[in-house]
């Protein structure tokens, strides 16, 4: 850009001194408006995140599992369950606050229930429930504990169950309740789209967590015949979403049609005013 | 005078076009100003007064939803929407706390549906409701 | 046709519509190597329009408050009928709009129209291409979705690295320490109301020095006859035994408008997402920063180039004077060749830019 400049000088001095000004002007009206741009700044985080992150392994590692859990993705930390001050260095971990540091194996269920209110019932009652502390499994026997992740089937699993027991009891649940599960895979991808393509979708998104819920609780009571019975309703509960859906996909190729019409109609117009201006040659 | 007839013939093709063109952008623009009709729905629900004994709920489905009606100790009738302002389960009602529990994340409302505690942003929804003769009609 | 021959009647009598149509229609004559490149103003005054209009639309139903822009957005897309509609054509015409005004303006620099006695026509024009980007900028901060409050963070930030009046005009232009219901307020206001007037206004002055100077010629194909500028006195570039501009190339133009819609109807029905991420469709979250938060498309090099330089002032300073040098580029560039091929330094250079910002451009998309 430089060569340019020095074959192309200005004339004469009064262009010279309207280029500066010109320039001068300019550059105070541009630049409020230059639509430049530079990095956002970090996020401050809670105290919790901020000392435990710098420290040993077995104090990080939750901080670095509860990043990918589903926790995390909502915004639960810490102190959500762990109690205490997130925002008061000094206080952070005392008693005082609310902190509550790591429960005991019996205390589990109580821990995580407080907020997980009816799958702990259901836990409770449960066979494994009823041999909690007596070598029955915790929820963090098959949830884990920082990782806790959007539950599905793959975790009715050799990996876990055999941890106690063998798999074929277990298997029965899992078939039993697979294709439902299915269903709802399907539909959660479907809405995940229409979500992601501007549909406002929060109504169905609550039906399907609630039918989710509904079918998830069904496996903490591990009876095979309470599946199958309600497995008929939930079905009937996800039709009803799917028919919803199906009246989107609907709509959107009517869209299309009407769209392609639109188009066929424009470029039709293009060509008749083309031959319409040949007449004129 | 080739020209002529040719440009008549394009003419008349670019003004039915041009027709056509206009109610195409007339509809949608004509729809989108248009007042809307407001829904009628006439899905009431009727249930009988003495079916409703003190510090009892009733579930039942209302337009297209799950509703609730709750007699509070001392005789109050409120209708509520019973689906959880959070994420949308279906909530719960504690006979022994006189209070709607959320099973899923532990959200508690009143029996008039104001949050209590728990991660639910507002308050459940109230229905209208009469009570005629013994009769509830909600809706 | 009798009624409308006597109507036209009625009206000449009053205030010799004849001899406008005669002046400005039939007897405007264009040069005869005229291209299509010249239709480019003409789609852009349809692109304008067409925003206006589905603008006020929109208005009708957009609520301009933090806590319900977002809701009425969503409320328009996804109940109002036909919405979606409105909504995705105005959205998917700013982007045409800018598409377009580049091309406009590099016909322009390739064809060297821009030069004397037409540097007013460029500077106006110069002028609204940066309205354009402002009227763009701001419009998508309205939505209030995750998309628009952390690009309008990431864009307002920026001006902080101006030395010592920086982080007041940040403060200034967000009416307040971070993009907020502040923000959206005086937003608003520019996009519906400031900028949109300051445009029509520009538009109007862009066309009175167009008919005021009169067409340039194409430095193509055969010699046009005209009256070229001498600088010694006003002359009116004249096109003797031209094509006239009503009905022979109001028809070209017509063409190329409609060749546009079929475009612009085009991504409007079958691709809209490529302006839209999934961000778009969430609510603003000042708390939660979404990962890959990127500026529209033309914004990307500018955007680039503030990451490349170690200090953003830098990056800033330089994009400034590239701007300026555009803006001044009819002072700087005062040879009166207008060919291309004879304008060897400027075609490099105008090719060599073009490329970088190309370059730029993608580079910040895959950064």
């Amino acid at each position: 850009m430089g060569a340019l400049l020095m074959i192309f000088r200005s004339r004469t001095g009064q262009s010279r001194i309207f280029k500066g000004v010109l320039s001068g002007l300019l550059l105070t009206v541009f630049l409020p408006i230059l639509p430049s741009l530079a990095l956002a700044q970090e996020q401050q985080e809670i105290v919790c995140i901020q000392c435990h992150s710098g420290l040993e392994e077995k104090y990080s590692q939750p901080v670095k599992l509860w990043r990918s859990s589903i926790h995390a993705v909502n915004g639960i930390a810490c102190n959500a369950c762990h109690g205490g001050d997130p925002k008061d260095m000094a206080n952070a971990m005392n008693p005082a606050r609310g902190f509550l540091g790591v429960p005991g194996e019996k205390d589990i269920p109580a821990f995580c229930g407080r907020c997980h209110v009816g799958v702990t019932k259901d836990y409770l009652s449960s066979a494994h429930g009823l041999a909690l502390g007596k070598g029955g499994p915790t929820c963090v026997t098959c949830h884990g504990s920082h990782l806790v992740r959007k539950v599905s089937l793959e975790l009715i699993s050799e990996k876990y169950c055999t941890q106690c027991h063998n798999f074929e009891r277990a298997k029965l649940i899992k078939d039993a309740m697979l294709e439902t599960e299915l269903l709802i895979v399907a539909i959660d991808g479907r809405i995940e789209g229409f979500k992601n393509q501007g549909t406002d979708t929060g109504k169905l998104e609550q039906s399907l967590f609630a039918v989710r819920n509904r079918f998830h609780t069904l496996f903490h009571d591990v009876d095979v015949e309470k599946v199958k019975k309600e497995s008929t309703q939930i079905n009937g509960e996800l039709k009803k979403i799917d028919n919803v859906l199906q009246g989107l996909d609907d709509a959107r190729r009517k869209r299309k049609i009407a769209g392609a019409c639109a188009v066929a109609g424009a470029l039709l117009a293009g060509l008749l005013f083309h031959l319409l201006r040949k007449t004129y040659a | 005078m080739e020209n002529d007839g040719r440009r008549n013939f394009l003419g008349i093709c670019l003004g039915g076009l041009a027709t056509l063109a206009a109610a195409a952008v007339s509809f949608p623009v004509f729809r989108y100003l248009a007042p809307r009709s407001s829904k009628v729905t006439n899905g009431k629900v009727t249930i009988l007064e003495k079916d409703m004994p003190e510090g009892e709920a009733k579930f039942f489905e209302f337009a297209g939803s799950s509703a609730v009606l709750v007699r509070k100790r001392g005789g109050e009738l409120t209708a509520l929407s019973a689906v959880c302002t959070h994420l949308g389960c279906i909530v719960q009602w504690e006979k022994d706390k006189q209070d709607f529990l959320c099973p899923c994340h532990a959200g508690r409302f009143t029996p008039e549906g104001v949050v209590i505690s728990g991660p639910p942003p507002k308050a459940l929804t109230k229905i209208p409701f009469v009570v005629t003769n013994g009769t509830i009609t909600v809706g | 046709m009798k009624p409308l021959k006597y109507l036209y009647d009625w009206i000449d009598v009053r205030i010799g519509a004849r001899d406008i149509v005669e002046k400005e229609l039939t007897g405007y004559l264009l040069p005869r190597n005229i291209n299509v490149w010249y239709s480019m103003g003409s789609i852009l005054l349809v692109i304008f329009s067409l925003q206006v209009l589905t603008g006020i639309l929109l208005l009708i139903h957009f609520v301009p408050d933090a806590d319900k822009a977002f809701t009425s957005v969503s409320n328009i897309t996804n109940n109002v009928p036909f919405g979606w509609l409105i909504h995705t054509c105005h959205a998917v015409g700013s982007n045409m709009m800018v598409l377009v005004l580049l091309l406009h303006m590099l016909s322009v620099l390739f064809m060297g129209s821009y030069k004397r006695p037409r540097e007013l026509n460029w500077l106006t024009g110069f002028t609204l291409f940066t309205l354009v980007q402002g009227i763009c900028l701001t419009g998508y901060l309205l939505p209030w979705s995750q998309l628009s409050f952390w690009a309008t963070t990431v864009a307002t930030n920026s001006v902080n690295a101006i030395p010592v009046v920086g982080s007041f005009l940040v403060e200034f232009l967000r009416g307040g320490k971070l993009v907020g219901p502040a923000t959206l307020g005086r937003f608003f206001a520019l996009h519906v109301a400031v900028i949109p007037v300051a445009i029509a206004a520009l538009v109007g002055a862009h066309l009175f020095l167009l008919q005021r100077t009169g067409v340039s010629t194409p430095p193509f194909g055969i010699k046009d006859s005209s009256n070229p500028w001498k600088g010694d006195t006003y002359r009116y570039e004249e096109h003797p035994g031209g094509i006239p501009f009503f009905p022979n190339y109001m028809l070209d133009d017509l063409r190329s408008i409609s060749i546009y819609l079929a475009c612009f109807l085009g991504v409007v029905f079958f691709a809209p997402h490529v302006f839209f991420p999934a961000t778009a469709f969430l609510p603003a979250n000042p708390y939660l920063t979404p990962a890959h938060i990127k500026p529209e498309w033309y914004f990307l090099a500018n955007y680039q180039t503030l990451k490349i330089f170690p200090s953003e002032i830098i990056g800033l300073a330089i994009q400034g004077a590239a701007m300026t040098f555009l803006a001044l580029l009819p002072f700087i560039d005062r040879g009166a060749e207008k060919h291309p091929l004879k304008r060897p330094v400027f075609m490099v250079c105008a090719i060599g830019g073009l490329l970088l910002w190309i370059g730029l451009t993608i580079w910040g998309h895959y950064s």
